[in-house]
């Protein structure tokens, strides 16, 4: 396969499974990882050809909190009983999560460069638990994910195991109601070793999220089906960081659900709230001012 | 092998209606057990047996038979409520955390309207769960389409890697059921049951693997494949076929895994006998008739006749009359059966 620039232009990345032993990482080193998160994104999409652009940008701090700091994972054993579990609902903005469980040494870095490009690669649109490694569920239908992680929850329950289990959803995603069949679920048997995550970027395929489906006051709905519920600015790691690494099995009774405020394409001026940055063709000339402007991690 | 608990025949019929006089008689001589008691009991007895195993339902706990041992293991019986996306979701996420974890509701919702989490959830992800359809088939006849089920089969069946099972009646549901927990791969099974009572015929010491169909009866003339409520009526049928004056050798193949079909079984019959027929309580489009004939679709020119619920709503009514009414009884498959051999004409 040819180098592209997209390929030259990628920061120096850790070997696969060399990333133990692991130490979160530091305020300012979370920050570069975010960096370095974007710029993974869209070297890919650059091969590619298109991506996911604004959902992928819009997620990159609450995956780069999860995975370098908060999660208890192992990328020598992905599979481990005790891990942590996430679950990336809003599956199509796969790279982000793809360079998170690269940068942490679950899969070869190699397999960045073949996303997408061919029959057969390892990372595609979607994440699959079928190919890739330290992915826990395979998602891309939307509105799956919450109720795989109450079957989770239950089951480290039942078990009486500490793990917890995260569920990042899509603000659009959550006009499908299983998810508020899971949300249901979730309140009854008081999982409270239970995190949702709304990326709240209010932008779907078609337009504003509330304009294709008023979705409301999300706090208060989401509280009066039982849960407690917080709202964070999305972006912003340090706010981040407590509200996600909360003590397991906390005993409050309650799942927990995070509404992150966040702006869709974040980091990227020309792509930040255009709906059309949703998915799209990115030119050479595109992909140099992306580049450029992610030079410096965002403060 | 015959069925159990024969009884003494009391005329032997040489006319089309003293075989029918026939084949009421001896079906009324069998018992009748309600699918859900069976398999409430069967899962019970399980449970003590297998400490991973758990049960999610959608507000169907009485329905199916979940009751006691709900009562039994409450931490075990998670009950979703009218929720049948979640109830799969929910299901297969338990099963990726080591539970063996089985989604029991009616066969219409866990195949139609929870279909994409089966597909996504559990199939796709390589989740090994159970998901029991019960009142399958016209086993809840009068609650009109919307109960009845007869897509299930080629729905689950178009899934990759997907497991389908039709026991034949409450012995082999419990077998059956103990296979799909015993079951080494990480894929889903479709265990498809009926709800009210039906015929039991099998006697306990029947074996049962999953993929290896059963030949009840042997016979070179004609091989009779079915599955479900239908293996009882396919029974009743080769015997009165061997009885009645035309003495027709019938082969019964109990075909209780649609998915992966027993192709030996089918491939063996088509080399001996002159025809095939096959009943099943499902839309003659994509079900267990589809699948044999997707067995012999190169090159084997045998006929294959298929009796099924055709393409269009069937009426409502009590199940077993309502199976008349569709041809889907001993009678008609004696009728059926004869006109494949050339014996009448309709």
């Amino acid at each position: 396969m040819a180098v592209t620039p997209a390929m030259s232009a990628m920061p120096a990345t850790p070997s696969y499974a060399a990333a133990m032993p692991f130490v979160p990482l530091s305020m300012v080193q979370l920050r570069e990882m975010a960096r370095i998160n974007r710029v993974d994104c869209t070297n890919m999409y650059m091969a590619a050809g298109n991506g996911h652009f604004g959902s992928s940008f819009s997620c990159v701090e609450i995956l780069t909190a999860l995975y370098f700091s908060v999660m208890r994972v192992d990328p020598a054993n992905p599979d481990w009983a005790d891990r942590d579990r996430h679950i990336f609902s809003k599956g199509h903005a796969a790279p982000t999560l793809y360079s998170s469980l690269i940068r942490r040494g679950f899969m070869p870095a190699e397999w960045m460069h073949e996303f997408e490009t061919e029959v057969g690669v390892k990372l595609m649109t979607h994440p699959s638990r079928r190919y890739q490694p330290g992915v826990d569920v395979s998602t891309g239908a939307l509105g799956h994910g919450l109720s795989i992680g109450v079957g989770m929850a239950l089951a480290g329950k039942m078990d009486r195991k500490d793990y917890r289990v995260f569920v990042l959803l899509g603000d659009g995603e959550i006009n499908e109601g299983s998810v508020w069949e899971a949300a249901m679920s979730a309140a009854k048997y008081k999982l409270d070793n239970l995190v949702a995550i709304v990326d709240r970027n209010g932008l779907c395929v078609d337009g504003r999220a509330e304009d294709v489906m008023p979705m409301g006051p999300l706090k208060q709905r989401w509280e009066a089906f039982g849960w407690e519920t917080f709202e964070v600015d999305g972006h912003d790691i340090p706010a981040l960081l407590p509200l996600l690494d909360v003590l397991r099995n906390q005993g409050n009774a309650k799942p927990r659900m995070i509404i992150a405020n966040t702006i869709k394409g974040k980091g990227v001026s020309f792509m930040e709230d255009v709906r059309g940055w949703h998915a799209d063709v990115i030119t050479p000339a595109q992909y140099a001012c992306v580049v450029d402007e992610l030079k410096e991690p965002l403060q | 092998m015959t069925m159990t608990a024969l009884k003494p025949v009391t005329t032997v019929p040489t006319t089309a209606e003293q075989c029918n006089a026939w084949i009421a008689e001896r079906r009324a001589s069998y018992a009748l057990k309600p699918a859900r008691d069976q398999f409430g009991e069967s899962f019970l007895a399980l449970a003590a047996e297998f400490p991973q195993l758990v049960a999610v339902t959608a507000d169907l706990m009485n329905a199916t038979g979940l009751v006691a041992f709900g009562a039994a293991y409450p931490e075990r019986m998670i009950n979703v409520g009218i929720a049948e996306q979640n109830l799969v979701g929910v299901t297969a996420g338990l099963a990726s955390c080591g539970k063996l974890s089985v989604a029991v509701t009616y066969a219409s919702f866990l195949s139609l309207r929870a279909i994409e989490q089966v597909k996504v959830d559990c199939a796709y992800n390589g989740m090994k769960v159970i998901l029991v359809g019960m009142a399958a088939g016209l086993s809840y006849g009068v609650g009109g389409p919307t109960h009845q089920t007869y897509e299930d089969v080629a729905v689950m069946r178009a899934i990759p890697n997907m497991i389908v099972l039709a026991p034949a009646d409450a012995v082999e549901m419990d077998k059956a059921l103990r296979a799909c927990i015993e079951q080494p791969r990480n894929t889903p099974i479709f265990l498809r049951l009926g709800r009210g009572p039906e015929y039991s015929f099998n006697a306990p010491d029947t074996s049962f693997e999953i993929g290896k169909a059963i030949t009840l009866r042997d016979g070179d003339d004609l091989c009779i494949v079915a599955n479900g409520a239908m293996v009882f009526e396919a029974m009743l049928a080769a015997d009165a076929l061997a009885l009645e004056g035309v003495h027709v050798q019938v082969q019964v193949l109990n075909m209780h895994t649609v998915k992966p079909i027993d192709r030996e079984s089918i491939l063996d019959a088509a080399r001996r006998v002159r025809g095939i027929l096959v009943v099943e309580e499902h839309s003659v489009h994509g079900g267990l008739g589809s699948a044999v004939l997707e067995v012999l679709d190169q090159g084997h020119n045998i006929p294959v006749q298929r009796i099924g619920i055709q393409d269009a709503y069937p009426p409502i009514g009590p199940t077993f009359a309502l199976r008349a009414s569709l041809g889907l009884c001993a009678e008609n498959i004696v009728v059926q059966a004869k006109v494949m051999l050339n014996r009448v004409t309709l």
